[in-house]
């Protein structure tokens, strides 16, 4: 048995993890494109110099010595040849498989805006060489205009923030992170990066880039005509599936890779895990399709369930915040608790029992809870307490073994 | 592994493991007498709060099996120790992304009060052979126990 894993990300690595726990002598190999093995979350700290590559790495150093890993690094995958049960490398290698795992990520993608592709001096922040771009690039660069204000796009401002570079911020819904908080809560932000000397343009689109002499980036233009003097522009407008390597057919894809509750693709031994499947971006299910994967492929059955996408964390200029579920009532019938303070402003939506959102600024403690409360759609009519002081005391419950579980699940 | 096992019942808020654990973590040294209440830098790891009845609940960390906060966890901050069973944190590493805070399904963690950039989690007093708060419980309401993980 002979298990090959496509990419060194969070899924990849913690699928190689975890089948070397299960299975202790079989081959396991990961090839990536990517030399080193880092988190893609914290690329922003490299840029505003408080971390370099090896601090931001999620694995210690001897991560592939320690669980007995062959790591073909640096290296494109570019096609699979599935009836032979091969990986073709650009390298015109091949690499033989009993059990494969695609994870091979997703790209930034840089939607189609007049001279947005062709431009000198556009950039995106998903890999190590965009880093090394930006390094670069802020060398000359005194004015930049970031596109899109998703965590992508709030990351790369607070990245660049304290290198000297000017920072407008460009974004199509009326504020500052859309699907992750509402009005009152993006304003909380906004107030934040005004002091910092970053402006905020919202409702409206990139429409064109201006360029100068030698196709740099002279200028955006704005959908309300707008112009941004600039010379540099970050584009943070979300990412597409890394799939272009896969020819045969038998491999479904959708949005990304299409595959089942253990992670098989719709061909038998090909799985897939992570930004791939285009499941949701997000570092947790990522892992978590990782492991589930794992123990599939081990022949251990395992079932991924953990598809609950509306969920983040955040923490920008010192202020700490996590978004659940809805950020707005779908519409009237919903009851909506609010607490705000000069420090603190939290928001949860429900309706009959249960929880379908909330938003919590300044104050996150201990807030697991109410993440359960979301994903699982758990009931809480019978619990006569103040909704913001609902915790797990209301729902202990405790297995043999001491670990705690949720009655209604 | 050891896990700290949890009978409620039994428990009368006297909040002493409480006390316990900020006195073990406190960097003014270890007795009771050097925990200066006031001191916001200073938090137990583990609680007790009052659920709906107003019956008092000891919420302490579980070293899950399949711990979430480690699943989500994008720095390597937060590992689970197959070994000895024990979920650890890392706080050079930590990038305070608070995922694990709002991943734990018992809402076990939370942000530092002083700086908001450490995770206060359970270390079962990093090797001590009997975790403080175990120590210093008088009814029984916590306890020891080795348990298959």
């Amino acid at each position: 048995m002979k298990y090959v894993i496509i990419g060194a990300s969070a899924a990849g690595i913690n699928a190689a993890k975890t089948l070397r726990e299960l299975d202790s002598s079989n081959e396991i190999v990961i090839i990536s494109k990517d030399n080193n093995v880092y988190s893609r979350c914290m690329l922003h700290h490299v840029i505003s110099g408080n971390r370099d590559l090896e601090k931001i790495a999620f694995e210690d150093k001897d991560f592939f010595s320690k669980y007995n890993i062959r790591w073909v690094k640096g290296i494109e995958v570019i096609d699979i040849s599935t009836d032979k049960k091969e990986v073709i490398l650009e390298n015109d290698k091949i690499e033989k498989y009993d059990k494969l795992l695609i994870a091979t990520g997703a790209s930034s993608f840089i939607p189609p805006v007049k001279n947005l592709r062709e431009a000198k001096g556009v950039y995106s922040l998903r890999n190590y060489d965009d880093v090394l771009n930006i390094e670069e690039g802020i060398k000359k660069s005194k004015k930049a205009v970031i596109l899109g204000a998703g965590l992508v796009g709030i990351d790369a401002a607070i990245g660049l923030m304290e290198r000297g570079v000017k920072l407008s911020i460009v974004e199509m819904a009326n504020r500052i992170l859309p699907l992750q908080l509402d009005q009152k809560g993006a304003d909380r932000y906004q107030k934040l990066f005004r002091t910092k000397d970053i402006d905020i343009y919202t409702s409206v689109r990139l429409e064109e880039v201006i360029l100068k002499e030698g196709g740099f980036v002279d200028k955006v233009k704005l959908s309300d005509g707008t112009l941004l003097e600039c010379d540099m522009i970050v584009v943070a407008a979300g990412v597409r599936p890394n799939v272009g390597f896969i020819k045969d057919e038998h491999i479904k894809i959708d949005k990304g890779i299409v595959i089942d509750k253990n992670c098989r693709t719709t061909l038998t031994d090909v799985y897939a895990a992570g930004d791939v499947t285009f499941t949701a971006p997000i570092w947790p299910i990522a892992v978590k399709q990782g492991i589930a994967a794992a123990y599939n492929m081990y022949g251990k059955e395992k079932l991924f369930d953990d598809t609950f996408a509306l969920r983040n964390s955040m923490n920008f200029l010192g202020l700490e915040s996590v978004s659940l579920g809805v950020v707005e009532a779908p519409y009237s019938r919903y009851t909506i608790d609010i607490i705000e303070t000069k420090d603190v402003y939290k928001k949860i939506i429900h309706k009959d029992g249960i929880v379908y959102g909330a938003i919590l600024i300044g104050d996150i403690d201990y807030c697991g809870v109410l993440h359960q409360l979301i994903k699982y759609k758990i009931n809480i009519s019978n619990i006569n307490k103040n909704i913001f002081k609902i915790d797990y005391s209301d729902f202990f419950s405790i297995k043999q073994d001491g670990q705690y579980k949720y009655e209604a699940l | 592994m050891k896990r700290i096992m949890i009978n409620k019942d039994l428990c009368s808020a006297c909040l002493n493991c409480y006390m316990a654990c900020m006195a073990e973590h406190n960097k003014n040294g270890k007795s009771v007498f050097d925990v200066d209440l006031e001191d916001i830098e200073n938090e137990g790891r583990n609680y007790i709060t009052i659920d709906k009845e107003g019956k008092p609940v000891p919420i302490f960390c579980r070293h899950c099996d399949e711990p979430e906060c480690v699943n989500t966890c994008m720095s390597g901050a937060m590992t689970k120790d197959k070994k000895t069973g024990i979920v650890s944190y890392n706080k050079e590493k930590c990038a305070s992304c608070f995922m694990c805070v709002m991943s734990c399904p018992y809402g076990v963690l939370k942000p530092d009060s002083k700086s908001k950039t450490v995770v206060v989690k359970c270390d079962m007093c990093d090797g001590r052979e009997i975790p403080r708060c175990v120590e210093n419980c008088p009814t029984g309401a916590i306890y020891l126990e080795e348990v298959d993980c």
